[in-house]
């Protein structure tokens, strides 16, 4: 066995010196060759575990027991100069957030050289030789422009190729990765993963993949760890595990992954009222602000265009899905229809009303038409008010309630969003994040707006989450009959929403249509990408959801 | 790069332009000109209307005051900055002694406090909320909760008059020699440097420990890449950054406690000049130490901005710290 | 929240010497014309005594107690202090969150002001303004509010464009609130507890500032009682009669220790970092 963990408990020290466990008696086992997921949602502990079994702990943490076996020894055991001697030589971590991870002030190459001087003693000419072919192994096209470089003058992809390079330097017979994907675009994913699963066979490296996402996990691992609280709750065969899973949390996890590829709608379409679309967006074109230099009176740059000529219109009581990774302008349009930055060129209409200036200078009736909800949730709650006094505030300005009256307004609100009334004199922090999230949606809602603009509403959540949230989004879209721009970097989560879908990348629309069009037969190339990227690999089980919509039919 | 270099000066310049009209402004516009300050009620109980009319016009008071402003700062940028209205002496000459002494002063300070805050700092840093921090942490605030003047008549009362080892004032000329001068002036220097140290070795550990926590030393820990490397050249460097963006602001106070310091001991610098000349209301002389202090203050920083464009390649591009 | 920060002062030795310090100072300095025995300008004895059961603490080169002056010595530079830094905590507080918010030309003047200000040290500041302006408390209450009035606007915008771009000042500006709302629901009560922490700082400054100031001769006029210029005037003495020095000196370094070891046990209760604040000035 290459690594047998026994038994692992790793505790740390909480703000007010209370000592509580992260990882609680893990026992896990990986042999040569093999590539182990590990997944979980945020704070069951799977990152610790990672670091653990590296037998290495953050500040305030420790590993109160249990054994790490690493080819028989127990390197928890070890005193600290053998276990960074094997630190980066035989087990080696791809951290992730690979920018903060990259040393800001040294170029990349030096970077991978000192662990190769470290654990294989060459000489600096022999290291940036050694580094040069890594960063070569990991399909950079210009190796030696890429060891010069800053890794701030990288693109995210080339960065986490560097991680992953600097990660292999010393051909380690474990790679335990940390998220490696997860602050990358969907098709940059794809192409990192494809990296690892080919440099893993190259070095012939046992993988240990950590990810919130069952779905990288399931393209990249034969066995799966699912973690809650701390303990695995459930282990086995991959493939075994998507197809018919043991515990309850593993099967509502695996439920709540919006299924890109599942067959037939998801839903029952809304009908077209045939009525005048409620929005009408035609030749949109948004160009940045220029930017100076800083040096009076010198020439400035003008900006980049950020959205080009885009059309598009949203029927009453319908849900558009824009899709786009970052940089494709989506958000642009999110911020130029409601109003945060005034528009470019082009016209847009809503209700027939034309929206030509930003949200200040708009009508009141018109601001409180057009609601948006933001990505994320806590930060789109003012910290230092009450629930009820943020609630409260759309009903004073756009209705003229009186104190008691809103407040039983916003009471009715909370529990519309399926929460206690008790929530009213609570905080934003102490709440959940799902909760934060509905309690933005029931500020959104309190307005009794027309169009509801959704910016990437649930890509701060945890797919269990999210998953509620979009239900009770679709539900109050339905009590309400409010029209929807819903825009979103996940395909699976537009596919649960939308009627119809764009797909803008680079400020430009790859491919429109009604969303079971566009996801069965994509006419561009592009789509077709984001498609795969976002492919359900297993997609053994029908989601509960998909059987109820089917049932409706 | 030469962007950001050339934004960093030209930005220097306009403040120092914009501090030499507030120091005009200050001093000569509002309430009264320089000559009515200087004046006391005894001097102008003597002196006849025209005999005033005189020295105004010699002095050029009477012309407009944008006028006397541009002849004061074109004359300041080249380092003239009149004549002192009593004695009717050169300002330039009688500052440039003082000058050396308080420049000598300065460089005497930051070359005993930089070395020691670092060590301090990187030793608080790396044994953070162990005993070594504790004491370092806790002495360093109370280090510079201590005002000079206290601090410095605690070192000649326990260094000159307990234990007489040093002199308790300066008592050379305004030109001595330099050495002479570095060699009486340790109890300042020593005074300066208490202070200083324990601001900036907390500015440093602060820095530090902020670096020390960061994903990338962590990466290079669980590279297995030594720990001296790790500190020595991933955290202290990036640590600086922030360090030197505060460091900036702590100059002004450096040049603040400079005056204090040449109080308590009579050192013949530039602060005690000052002193003497706002009690004599010697406005030429005022106005010309404030404008040097100034330029003292804005060279410090913008050498500590090109040494973040050095450290920190991610500023080399962007405009700036704004 | 505001228990657990309570929690983390009650379990720092230093942090409960510091509070019980300057409640010691504070209380004094509130009480101290019922507490002392003579009048502060009063000529009660002959100049130099030593310390006797009428003059617990001898007599200045005057005559006067000096233990009354001693207890006096600290509240005017407290009240100036407090004067000066309250006015620039309000002004900075009002052209830090303009300049973040409005940006552009009047960020770039506000900000370009401040940066001269920085360029000019304190001391010399004050040096430049007596000449023109005269010596008196009025003055010196604003001069204090102009010497930290920068520190404030600068840690104000810091925190205001951090503030700025999250999701509840931008659904406030949808809805189409007024800038004057915006300020006040949005963003002051989250400055709210940094301006404590600044107040607290720049209030240790301020007091060394004043001091100093008044130890110079450029502060507080004789015959008011006060450590800095009571230092000054025993520093002529110190050869013979140092604790002329020394009292005073004690009173004001206690007074400033204990503020700072306060202030920074509350801001680290309340997860701020007071260090790169702490200046001289």
């Amino acid at each position: 066995m290459l690594l047998d963990v026994k038994n692992l408990t790793v505790g740390y020290r909480t703000d007010d010196r209370q000592f509580r466990i992260a990882v609680d008696g893990v026992s896990l086992a990986l042999d040569k060759g093999e590539t182990l997921g590990i997944a979980g949602e945020s704070g069951c502990g799977k990152t610790t575990l990672a670091r653990a079994l590296m037998a290495y702990t953050r500040p305030g943490s420790k590993i109160v027991g249990g054994n790490v076996f690493l080819d028989g020894t127990d390197i928890l055991a070890l005193p600290d100069r053998q276990k960074h001697a094997i630190r980066g030589s035989r087990i080696a971590m791809v951290p992730q957030n690979p920018l903060s991870s990259l040393t800001f002030h040294m170029r990349v190459g030096a970077q991978i050289d000192e662990i190769v001087c470290r654990h294989e003693g060459l000489s600096r000419r022999q290291a940036q030789e050694k580094s040069v072919a890594l960063l070569a192994a990991t399909g950079m096209p210009e190796p030696d422009a890429i060891y010069r470089r800053y890794p701030h003058e990288l693109s995210g992809g080339q960065r986490q190729r560097v991680v992953i390079a600097a990660a292999l330097a010393c051909r380690p017979g474990i790679l335990v990765l940390d998220e490696p994907t997860t602050a990358l675009d969907k098709t940059t994913e794809l192409r990192v993963l494809e990296l690892v699963s080919q440099l893993r066979e190259q070095f012939d490296t046992a993988l240990v993949y950590i990810s919130h996402d069952l779905n990288v996990i399931a393209r990249v691992c034969d066995r799966i760890c699912v973690m809650r609280d701390g303990r695995v709750i459930e282990a086995g065969d991959t493939r075994k595990t998507f197809a018919s899973p043991v515990h309850g949390y593993t099967r509502r996890l695996l439920d709540a992954i919006p299924r890109v590829n599942a067959s037939g709608p998801v839903r029952p379409l809304r009908a077209d009222s045939g009525e005048a679309p409620i929005l009408e967006v035609t030749n949109l074109k948004y160009r940045y602000p220029a930017t100076g230099l800083g040096i009076p009176f010198s020439p400035k740059k003008p900006g980049t265009l950020a959205v080009q000529d885009l059309s598009f219109s949203i029927n009453r009581g319908r849900t558009l899905g824009l899709v786009g990774e970052s940089g494709s302008g989506k958000s642009t349009v999110a911020s130029v229809i409601s109003g945060i930055i005034p528009p470019g060129s082009g016209k847009i209409a809503f209700d027939g009303v034309p929206l030509n200036r930003a949200a200040p200078e708009r009508p009141a009736d018109l601001r409180r038409r057009i609601q948006m909800v933001f990505q994320d949730p806590l930060s789109s709650l003012n910290p230092r008010l009450s629930i009820g006094r943020i609630l409260m505030r759309p009903l004073r300005v756009f209705f003229a309630m009186g104190h008691e009256e809103a407040r039983q307004e916003a009471a009715r609100l909370l529990e519309r969003m399926d929460m206690r009334a008790e929530l009213l004199d609570r905080f934003p922090r102490q709440l959940s994040g799902g909760q934060q999230q509905r309690v933005a949606l029931a500020r959104a809602f309190a307005a009794r707006p027309d169009l509801i603009i959704c910016d990437e509403v649930t890509s701060a959540l945890d797919v269990s989450v999210q998953a509620s949230v979009l239900d009770l989004l679709l539900s109050m879209q339905a009590e309400s009959g409010v029209s929807c721009l819903f825009i979103s970097h996940d395909l699976g989560v537009i596919k649960r929403v939308a009627d119809d879908v764009i797909v803008l990348q680079s400020g430009e629309v790859r491919d429109a249509g009604p969303t079971s069009d566009v996801f069965t037969a994509p006419s561009h190339p592009y789509t077709q990408l984001l498609l795969e990227a976002t492919r359900n690999v297993f997609d053994v089980r029908p989601a509960a959801s998909d059987e109820a919509a089917l049932a409706v039919q | 790069m030469f962007a950001a270099i050339a934004r960093r000066i030209s930005l220097s310049f306009l403040i120092l332009i914009l501090v030499s009209l507030f120091v005009f402004l200050a001093t000569e516009v509002l309430p009264g000109d320089a000559l009515d300050v200087s004046l006391t009620d005894d001097d102008l109980a003597v002196l006849t209307p025209e005999q005033l009319a005189e020295m105004r016009a010699e002095l050029g008071l009477d012309r407009p005051a944008a006028v006397r402003y541009l002849s004061w700062l074109s004359g300041a940028l080249v380092g003239d900055f009149g004549n002192t209205i009593i004695t009717r002496a050169p300002v330039a000459d009688i500052i440039m002694g003082p000058l050396r002494n308080s420049i000598l002063l300065a460089l005497a300070t930051t070359a005993v406090a930089i070395p020691v805050a670092h060590f301090i700092g990187i030793l608080a840093a790396y044994w953070r909320d162990r005993a070594p921090d504790t004491i370092v942490s806790t002495s360093a605030i109370v280090g510079y909760s201590i005002p000079e003047f206290v601090s410095g008549n605690a070192l000649i009362l326990i260094f000159a008059i307990w234990l007489p080892i040093f002199p308790a004032t300066i008592v050379l000329y305004t030109d001595g020699p330099i050495l002479e001068m570095l060699a009486v002036s340790i109890l300042p220097v020593a005074t300066i440097v208490i202070g200083s140290i324990a601001y900036l070795s907390r500015l440093l550990r602060l820095g530090l420990v902020e670096a020390l926590v960061s994903d990338y030393v962590e990466r290079a820990r669980l590279a297995g890449v030594s720990e001296w490397r790790v500190v020595f050249t991933h955290a202290v460097p990036a640590s600086l950054v922030p360090t030197l963006n505060a460091a900036a602001l702590y100059v002004a106070g450096l040049l603040s406690g400079i005056v204090v310091v040449e109080k308590v001991f009579a050192y013949p610098g530039l602060g005690l000049e000052l002193i003497n000349a706002v009690l004599k209301r010697e406005v030429p002389v005022v106005q010309a130490t404030v404008f040097l202090g100034a330029v003292g203050v804005l060279l410090m920083n913008l050498l500590a901005d090109l040494s973040i464009i050095a450290l920190d390649p991610r500023v080399r591009r962007s405009a700036g710290r704004g | 929240m505001l228990k657990k920060s309570g929690k983390r002062i009650l379990r720092s030795p230093v942090t409960m010497i510091g509070i019980a310090v300057l409640t010691a100072h504070m209380a004094i300095a509130a009480l101290a014309p019922w507490l002392t025995p003579y009048g502060s300008s009063e000529l009660a004895g002959m100049p130099f005594e030593p310390p006797s059961r009428e003059f617990w603490l001898g007599t200045d080169i005057l005559g006067r107690d000096y233990l009354t002056r001693l207890l006096m010595g600290g509240r005017i530079t407290i009240s100036v202090a407090l004067c000066g830094v309250f006015i620039a905590i309000v002004a900075g507080a009002f052209f830090g969150l303009a300049a973040a918010w409005h940006g552009g030309m009047i960020d770039e003047v506000i900000m370009r002001l401040v940066d001269t200000k920085v360029a000019i040290p304190s001391i010399l500041l004050v040096g430049v303004l007596i000449p023109g302006f005269g010596q008196s408390v009025p003055v010196l209450i604003l001069v204090i509010a102009l010497v930290y009035v920068s520190g404030v606007i600068r840690t104000v915008r810091a925190l205001a464009l951090t503030i700025a771009p999250q999701g509840f000042v931008t659904a406030a500006v949808l809805r189409g609130e007024s800038n004057l709302s915006i300020m006040c629901r949005e963003f002051l009560p989250n400055v709210l507890d940094l301006l404590c922490v600044e107040f607290a700082i720049r209030m240790s400054s301020a007091i060394l500032l004043v001091s100093s100031l008044s130890f110079l001769g450029l502060g507080i006029s004789p015959p008011t009682p006060d450590w800095g210029l009571m230092v000054s005037e025993g520093v002529g003495y110190i050869h013979t009669d140092p604790w002329l020095v020394i009292y005073p000196s004690i009173a004001l370094s206690t007074l400033v220790v204990a503020l700072n070891l306060t202030t920074e046990g509350v801001a680290n209760a309340l997860g701020l970092d007071a260090a790169r604040g702490m200046t001289k000035g």
